[in-house]
């Protein structure tokens, strides 16, 4: 990258951190917790990208790192009295992370297709343990909790208002943004960027292709949770729902809505989807996925490199 | 067949000993359905050693290769490399062992720069497991891929995409990544196929410029390259070696003449 490559992105970057810092002070309270839930969203689909993007493999499992990540935050918020939000993020990263090692183990034995249904019926699996699990995820109800305080052991302990709220899901998404940017330009980074684009080279040249995969799902998988994490403490209820294909498949459709291997895109995608969605289930009710879907295809034939790309390509002219 | 070498080089750890060989194969055997591909080669190649490996089209060299770097698994047959066996190991182990290979058709990653190209390479050998440094802070790695690209003279692209390169330089990048992960036996299929007579030249020369380091199998079509090139020829046809031997014992040799009249 260029010396003015690099200010202009990192002006870009400051000038949309500051607008995403200031906009609870302007926007109504459903703005505001809208936009939240679009940066967990965002995370949620940043972390596929890692997976879709850069190493080349479509999942449709990511339902399981995020209900996971949930769930895990639900048992750690239901056990601790007062809930206690960093025993949240520990369970839900730990669960995340142990059915991320789980589906990476198995799953990355196999490609391109084959690897996305192999996902997509490892999350089908875990949806249905929790779905009848009844005793301990509450089966179809869910589990419902109470949101933990923002408290640092022995220093303060103050409630979340939407605000802070918001500055904290913020504060998590930038550095988790900032951390998967790192990865995808290390040198492990660059190992699954030659995968996506030659696997049997990369294999030649003496990777052991199979375990940077397995370490790309786990790692995927992991950032996925901390979505879950934050969802959960966001929304305070935990359901199967979560956990069902349906949101992997929406995971995937914010990527190519965004624009793939770009990080940055997925975010945009997941903010689009999530606008046109409540935009058009006010207009159309129940029948509001048949224009989001139109749209959808639309910007699959227009622009195959997703809004970001397009936006790059009309800046660039 | 008088000497087995026609050049000695100098390698203090093998010398004065008989069995010097790097790579040895023994019996080894690969079938396609009711085709044996290969059948029972045993094949030796010494250090510092550049051998030919010639033979019809179906005569088994590019099945030779894939069994050299673990892309196809004899059905019998061992290979030893430095006396260790290496039979059916993953390629990316065989690669790490210390055997890199370049491709008839070209193999790279189009979309990568050229530097790109040779920098993932040679980082196969050392962080690639790093994941939270920006690949550029790591010198050696950058060092060791400017070398390779001036050695096989793509400094001037470094920044192309290797997509965009011509032909010629794709070959010759194909060299490169393979050179990039320091090998001590380098397999070449056909690294001057598709080439124009001076692109050839030049890439000849790379390649005996590189042979002072290393040993080197080429699989070649064009019989002019082959004979400046090699200390020695092994012919194969219809999976088995025919002849072995100097260049100039291999052109006065009957039974290759006439295989090579009968094609």
């Amino acid at each position: 990258m260029t010396a003015r490559r690099r200010i202009g992105y990192w002006m870009g970057f400051s000038v949309v951190l500051a607008l995403l810092i200031a906009a609870p002070l302007v926007l109504p309270a459903f703005w505001r917790s809208f936009l939240t839930e679009i940066l967990i969203w965002g995370l949620l689909a940043m972390s596929s990208d890692l997976l879709i993007g850069y190493t080349g493999m479509v999942s449709f499992g990511h339902s399981a790192f995020f209900g996971l990540g949930i769930y895990g935050a639900a048992a750690a918020l239901l056990w601790t009295s007062p809930p206690n939000l960093w025993m949240a993020f520990l369970f839900g990263l730990v669960a995340a992370a142990a059915v991320a090692a789980f589906v990476a183990y198995f799953s990355t034995r196999l490609r391109d297709i084959y690897f996305a249904i192999t996902t997509l019926i490892f999350s089908q699996i875990f949806y249905v343990i929790i779905f009848t699990w009844t005793e301990l995820t509450g089966g179809e109800n869910g589990l419902t909790f109470r949101r933990p305080a923002l408290a640092v052991p022995g220093l303060f302990s103050v409630p979340f208002t939407s605000e802070t709220l918001h500055w904290f899901v913020l504060a998590v998404v930038t550095l988790s943004y900032l951390v998967l940017r790192r990865i995808t330009r290390s040198p492990f980074g660059m190992v699954l960027q030659s995968i996506r684009e030659n696997e049997a080279r990369t294999r030649a040249i003496g990777y052991p292709v199979e375990r940077y995969k397995i370490v790309a799902v786990m790692l995927s998988g992991l950032f996925a949770g901390l979505a879950g994490v934050l969802y959960a403490i966001q929304n305070r209820f935990a359901a199967p729902d979560f956990v069902f294909f349906l949101v992997s498949g929406e995971v995937v459709i914010f990527n190519v809505m965004g624009g793939i291997g770009t990080l940055v895109g997925p975010i945009v995608g997941a903010a689009f989807f999530l606008l046109l969605r409540e935009g058009f289930s006010r207009f159309f009710t129940e029948y509001y996925l048949i224009p989001v879907g139109l749209i959808f295809i639309a910007m699959v034939i227009f622009m195959p490199q997703g809004l970001l790309g397009f936006m790059r390509r009309s800046l660039n002219r | 067949m008088a000497a087995r070498l026609s050049i000695e080089v100098p390698f203090p750890a093998d010398a004065g000993r008989e069995d010097a060989a790097l790579l040895r194969t023994q019996d080894l055997t690969v079938r396609f359905g009711g085709l044996a591909a290969l059948n029972n080669v045993n094949f030796e190649v010494r250090r510092g050693e550049i051998r030919a490996i010639i033979g019809p089209n179906g005569a088994g060299k590019s099945t030779f290769f894939n069994c050299l770097t673990g892309v196809l698994r004899p059905l019998s047959g061992r290979i030893l490399f430095q006396d260790e066996d290496i039979t059916g190991l993953p390629s990316n182990r065989i690669s790490q062992k210390g055997i890199a290979r370049s491709y008839q058709i070209t193999n790279i990653l189009p979309s990568a720069t050229t530097f790109e190209n040779v920098r993932i390479a040679a980082q196969s050998r050392r962080h690639g497991w790093s994941l939270l440094t920006h690949h550029r802070a790591y010198r050696d790695i950058i060092e060791k891929a400017e070398a390779v690209l001036e050695a096989v003279g793509l400094q001037g692209k470094a920044d192309e995409i290797a997509a965009n390169l011509s032909h010629g330089e794709q070959r010759n990048l194909e060299i490169a990544i393979a050179l990039a992960t320091e090998p001590q036996l380098l397999c070449l299929d056909e690294p001057t196929a598709g080439m124009s007579a001076a692109e050839t030249h030049e890439t000849m020369a790379l390649v005996r410029r590189i042979a002072k380091d290393l040993t080197i199998l080429i699989v070649e079509h064009d019989m002019q390259v082959v004979m400046e090139l090699a200390h020695r020829i092994t012919v194969f046809h219809y999976g088995a070696i025919l002849a072995e031997g100097t260049p100039a014992e291999i052109q006065r040799n009957p039974r290759v003449l006439e295989v090579y009249l009968k094609t």
